[in-house]
């Protein structure tokens, strides 16, 4: 408080910027619960893990035509799915650099592809075995528990890459997630 | 710092409650689309009452959804326009307070202590958060005041809320109306 120099708005200055509107982290929350359920605690071939397993395909359903009519933050177009920037960013990280994406990070857009699709997919074999056609059928079995076992993996390197990203920018991600804001430290650059 | 996320003002409280609607909304019409879709595997047509209703329920709920997305976005919008206009009244404000002590050549010291003086702070407080003796503090704001060539405190501070109103001549008057409305209040 001793000094309006700090509360001065600027490219170098510390301040918070609101990223994340409350429907994405809704969703967020929300499929991060369903996920939490049906892999821990609902037991398997019950109508509650059918209902759950519904619940996480609308979910990203929802988030998917959030993705095509929302605010800036929450567009495809603000975290394109491309291998490339990925492999350009993860070259900047080595080299040092501290840039902050406002929305997701590179790599981190590729997680959230991959999670939404491994989502899907454990949704659409989940659905086929409740059908006739391929009730009891083991490649349907085989595969939803393969892609089980990948979402498993791909959480735990969302979260490893949340805690990375979060020492290495300065903003608690995780934290962001709950309040929608990013708190910028100071004199870091944007992107 | 607070991490509840439940946020204090109306328009943000606005739009958490709208983006729950929409989440509970888009499950529930998840829910009569599955229904529809498990009936017509089952009966394969799409007559009677039933059908109809449900199928409407489906379509009015989708439609309801794709609504309030539209809504939330444009409250989020006007949500950070206003943001932007607050930065940038404080950023201008800030730049003005700063463009006139480098007018009045204050040292860094005396600026500290003027932005505790607009900020409100008496001197011993002054004194109390940086450290000093109250009348160190008393003689730095006498250079403020003297550099400033004001009076003291409450024309010093007027020298600032004068810029702010600088823009909007209307508030330099007041109204004819208003003072009478004054006078009848304080018979």
């Amino acid at each position: 408080m001793t000094s309006i120099a700090k509360e001065k708005s600027g490219r170098a200055s510390a301040r918070e910027v609101a990223v994340w509107d409350p429907l994405v982290r809704l969703v967020h929350w929300s499929l991060a619960l369903t996920i939490l359920l049906n892999g821990a605690f609902v037991e398997e071939e019950s109508m509650t893990h059918e209902w759950i397993g519904y619940v996480a395909l609308g979910l990203v359903a929802l988030r998917l035509i959030w993705a095509l009519i929302g605010p800036k933050h929450a567009r495809f177009s603000a975290f394109p799915p491309s291998p490339m920037r990925a492999v350009n960013h993860l070259g900047a990280i080595l080299s040092g650099d501290r840039k902050i994406h406002l929305s997701h990070n590179p790599l981190g857009a590729l997680m959230v592809y991959n999670i939404w699709l491994s989502v899907i997919g454990l949704g659409v074999t989940g659905y086929m075995m409740t059908t006739l056609t391929f009730f009891g059928v083991d490649w349907v079995e085989e595969a939803h528990e393969a892609i089980f076992a990948w979402l498993i993996f791909s959480v735990v390197l969302h979260i490893a890459g949340v805690a990375f990203d979060s020492w290495r920018s300065g903003v608690n991600l995780a934290r962001s997630m709950v309040t929608g804001r990013k708190n910028i430290p100071m004199g870091s650059e944007l992107e | 710092m607070k991490l509840w996320p439940w946020p204090a003002k109306t328009k943000e409280r606005r739009a958490t409650i709208l983006a729950g609607l929409i989440l509970v909304q888009a499950l529930c019409a998840l829910f009569f689309i599955g229904d529809v879709i498990e009936d017509l595997r089952v009966d394969g047509q799409l007559d009677g009452p039933h059908m109809v209703l449900e199928t409407v329920a489906a379509v009015a709920l989708v439609g309801g959804v794709i609504f309030l997305m539209i809504e939330l976005r444009g409250l989020l919008a006007r949500m950070s326009d206003m943001q932007t206009g607050l930065d940038v009244a404080k950023g201008h404000l800030a730049d003005v307070i700063e463009g006139f002590f480098d007018d009045w050549s204050l040292t860094s010291a005396e600026r500290d202590v003027a932005i505790m003086i607009l900020k409100g702070l008496d001197n011993e407080t002054i004194a109390q958060l940086r450290g000093t003796a109250t009348g160190t503090v008393r003689a730095q704001t006498t250079n403020i005041y003297s550099k400033s060539q004001t009076d003291g405190r409450a024309q010093f501070i007027s020298l600032f809320v004068e810029e702010l109103l600088a823009g909007n001549d209307h508030l330099g008057e007041l109204p004819p109306k208003v003072s009478t409305d004054r006078t009848t209040q304080h018979p």
